[in-house]
């Protein structure tokens, strides 16, 4: 029979769900479901974008060739060249503005879309060519709780497995809509805690969403200014004394300190500045406080701000004086978007870390690392991904080799980085479509997506799983690894690329991240079901982070305190509105490959833009006008969905289609992370 | 034995994945999930009814039930005179265009025969739709409302134990 079922992991978000692709002779025909193995999160269960993830593999825009530009930059005029002349080419002028400019003239951008092994390879290219800066999407996603919980527990990642939120008895979702960009995990973790298991959910979000449905307590912020509600949260756990003595006593440093600095930000503050009411913050308080154990879930809505690193440290430190750490039955940690955003991080694709998020000024550790890779890595950290493009901008980059990024459309403040991406003097775009961003490139390289690849991805739970090829590229696509890999060795690095296959890759990692030793080629292919890292050997694996203590040097959490600062822009007489965006559960990202996914494009076809009744009644708009939404960057007009669901005074917009030009580019000064996550603007009706 | 689909409509989050995963694996999507502006949202697909409208107005016998209990079509035999859909309360059975015949959910009567459950059932992420004998399903939910019953009332919560079912 020419049919078979292949075994791969979901290709969109970081939930890690498990799926065959039926492969014809080849060709993905369509996708069924595992319900073969038990131990997987996802029990079998899929939602919309998994169960049409292979759509778009065969799309007629796929990229099928190495391309050249014909035109101007920007234009997308291209010729078809031999993967040969690309890879030469590609070689020669790296290395021309190496030797003409230095490294630092050199910058890459690696993705959550491709695999672990691939993000590797990527980041020790860098490397070997003497720059740090290479970075990954992460920075505008996750990167403010990464810094605040590795700064307070020493580990930014998820404590506890998917299972134990079943068992926790109140959960607080802050920034998150679960049921729409993780349905899964939403369906079978936390649905099944509220409905089946009396578990009490608190949703923090400005809109009434899909999850805010199940809540028992919601409160709704103005976008941004959620900092000064978990202040309030914090004042009243502390006043009431309900937080976890003999926890606090055993396990944290800087309590008292943080006592002192919350003393003044009252629930009766926090009305005024986030429009909550006080009676509902005390509510949240101490319901989470005082239900003996509890998960946190927190996600773009929260760490897309210019306050987010302030905001987690104040987070972190509510989970902490609770004492919803290092136990059963309690949850916490980052919960990327994207399906390897776990994986891209722990390869070290950031300009200050190296894989096994290692500092690249950690003296110790980076020559151990050097040992492994038989050259000098650079000690200066690199550029974050923002401040690359202000160097192109600058012309103190010069070279960018961006792999599954679109910088062009997803960046804030995007007219920006199309303007930088213009002045340029080689950039490389290695994807699977023909994305906004690969209009600026010298050189497109067709790269073969990820279910036409074997190769390992980490889920936001510390899954490490193993993803099977299970179909062949269109035209002469080639997996990502692989293209790396020949660049590095025509740019004569050869030695330290000695690879023929990603097993070849897992190894090093094995050797090079100790945490991931015993997530062994051998190992992932005989388990469906993946391991947890740390997995420092092949029988070992860790469900639950800090049982003993916290990954700190002393192992205690080391809180943080800190003070109200508003979001990077407020709404004023001119633009008197908060502007946010959200995900919907049948799109993904910049809709690079949704929009090219038959079945979800027939669904979620268009943008739209919430708005409450009564300001719309007071501005004259009606469900389906045409409105035209404008901040100080620029304008967009979408039909008008009038909405209860939203709270007075703000504007929402799914983010897929372009939307990031009109965000500003505040940056949080801690790991600048871009206020992705609102704007003022102001909405009118469009005449006639 | 006669097997359904059951829908719990509290469970469902308007994720579409039942929809989507019908339209992947047979062609077309046979359930629809309707939304409505407080958030409730119903997937509704056909109920195979025990005395079906439509079976009994086909002229040409073309519907009938099969071993499960599900109604199913046979393309051979439909003319497309559409009194199928006119007979059906839930306006299930669509006109294929292509073919000028009718087309209806059949329960997956292939992924049945291979003893795989209906794709709309196995996609859904949060068991708002079930698949099963009616007596198991319905028992299973009365056992689940007597146990919350139970506990609320031992908990002394007698009035609320009806709202987590
Ligand atoms: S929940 Fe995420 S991983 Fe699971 S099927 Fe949906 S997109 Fe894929
Ligand atoms: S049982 Fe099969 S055919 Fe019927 S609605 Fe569900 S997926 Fe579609
Ligand atoms: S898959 Fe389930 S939760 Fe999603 S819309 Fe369908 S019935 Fe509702």
């Amino acid at each position: 029979m020419a049919e078979k079922l292949v075994p791969v992991v979901c290709a969109w978000c970081s939930v890690g769900c498990r799926l065959y692709i039926v492969n014809d002779n080849g060709y993905p025909k369509k996708i069924e479901f595992d319900y073969d193995h038990p131990g997987i999160p996802n029990k079998g269960k899929l939602c919309p974008k998994g169960v049409a993830s292979f759509q778009y593999l065969r799309h007629p825009d796929r990229l099928r060739k190495p391309l050249k530009r014909a035109g101007e930059r920007g234009e997308g005029k291209f010729v078809e060249i031999s993967w040969e002349e690309a890879i030469k080419e590609i070689a020669q002028k790296l290395k021309e503005i190496k030797e003409k400019y230095g490294p630092e003239a050199l910058a890459f951008l690696g993705t959550e879309r491709i695999s672990v092994e691939a993000n590797y390879v990527l980041q020790k290219l860098a490397r070997a060519l003497g720059t740090n800066n290479v970075e990954h999407p992460g920075r505008f996603c996750q990167s403010t709780v990464f810094f605040a919980k590795q700064k307070i527990l020493g580990n930014p990642f998820l404590t506890n497995p998917f299972e134990d939120i079943t068992k926790t008895k109140a959960i607080l979702i802050w920034g998150y809509n679960p049921a729409a960009t993780s349905p899964v995990f939403f369906g079978q973790y936390v649905e099944r805690a509220v409905l089946d298991n009396g578990a009490k959910l608190i949703v923090v979000d400005p809109r009434k969403t899909e999850t805010a449905k199940f809540a028992d307590i919601h409160l709704q912020p103005y976008p941004g200014t959620d900092l000064a509600v978990a202040l309030a949260m914090l004042n009243v756990i502390i006043k009431n004394e309900l937080y976890d003595k003999d926890f606090i006593a055993e396990r944290v440093e800087g309590f008292e300190e943080l006592a002192k600095k919350v003393e003044q930000y009252t629930p009766q503050w926090a009305e005024k500045i986030s429009g909550v009411p006080a009676e509902l913050i005390e509510k949240a308080a101490i319901t989470f406080a005082t239900a003996g154990k509890g998960a946190l879930l927190q996600q773009m809505g929260s760490t897309q701000h210019a306050n987010g690193t302030l905001l987690h440290m104040a987070l972190a430190a509510l989970i902490v004086i609770c004492g919803y750490v290092g136990k059963e039955g309690v949850m916490s940690g980052a919960i990327p978007g994207a399906y390897n955003a776990m994986g891209v991080s722990m390869m070290g694709v950031d300009c200050d870390m190296l894989p096994g998020r290692v500092s690249v000024e950690d003296e110790e550790e980076v020559k151990r690392i050097e040992e492994i890779w038989g050259f000098k890595i650079p000690r200066k950290p690199g550029l974050t991904y923002f401040r690359i493009i202000e160097a192109i901008n600058e012309g103190k980059v010069k070279a960018l080799y961006i792999v599954g990024v679109n910088p062009a459309k997803g960046a804030p403040n995007s007219a920006f980085v199309r303007e930088a991406l213009k002045k340029a003097e080689f950039i490389v775009v290695q994807d699977v479509f023909p994305n906004e961003t690969a209009q600026y490139a010298d050189i497109v390289l067709p790269a073969a997506a990820w279910y036409e690849q074997e190769g390992t991805i980490m889920s936001f739970e510390r899954r490490v799983q193993r993803s099977f090829k299970a179909a062949d590229p269109p035209g002469d696509a080639k997996p990502d690894w692989q293209i790396i890999v020949e660049v590095a060795r025509a740019l004569g690095l050869g030695e330290y690329f000695n690879y023929s296959s990603v097993d070849d890759i897992l190894r090093e990692i094995n050797r090079t991240v100790p945490i991931l030793a015993g997530a062994t080629p051998e190992r992932l292919k005989e388990n469906i079901e993946g391991c947890i890292f740390p997995c420092p050997d092949e029988k070992t694996e860790t469900t639950r982070l800090f049982l003993d203590g916290f990954m700190t040097p002393d192992g205690k959490a080391h809180l943080i305190p800190v003070d109200y600062e508003p979001p990077g822009e407020v709404p004023d007489e001119e633009y008197p509105f908060w502007l946010t965006n959200f995900t919907l559960v049948g799109q993904f990202r910049t809709g690079v490959r949704s929009f090219r996914s038959k079945s979800l494009e027939k669904r979620w076809p268009e943008p739209f833009v919430m708005i409450n009744v009564s300001d719309a009644a007071k501005l004259g708009i009606k469900t389906g006008d045409l409105v035209n939404v404008e901040t100080r960057r620029g304008s967009l007009t979408a039909r008008a969905e009038v909405t209860p669901n939203i709270r007075e005074g703000v504007i929402a917009m799914p983010w897929h289609w372009d939307f990031n030009y009109l965000t500003a580019d505040v940056l949080d000064k801690y790991v600048e992370m871009p206020e992705l996550k609102t704007a003022a603007c102001r909405i009118s009706k469009v005449e006639g | 034995m006669s097997k359904k689909i059951f829908i719990d409509f509290k469970r469902c989050i308007a994720c579409k994945a039942c929809e989507v995963a019908c339209e992947v694996i047979n062609g077309e999507a046979k359930i629809r999930v309707f939304e409505f502006p407080d958030l409730t949202s119903v997937a509704f697909n056909c109920r195979h009814c025990e005395k079906a409208p439509c079976m009994e107005v086909c002229p040409v016998n073309a519907l009938s039930k099969d071993d499960d209990g599900a109604v199913v079509l046979d393309p051979l035999k439909c003319i497309g005179c559409l009194m199928c859909a006119v007979a059906c309360p839930f306006g299930v059975p669509k006109l294929d265009e292509a073919n000028k015949i009718m087309d209806k959910c059949a329960l997956c009567a292939g992924r049945r025969a291979k003893g795989l459950l209906p794709a709309c059932v196995s996609a859904c992420p949060t068991e708002a739709l079930k698949y099963g004998d009616i007596n198991d399903v319905l028992w299973a939910r009365e056992g689940k409302i007597v146990a919350n019953l139970k506990s609320s009332a031992k908990r002394g919560k007698g009035e609320n134990a009806l709202l987590v079912l």
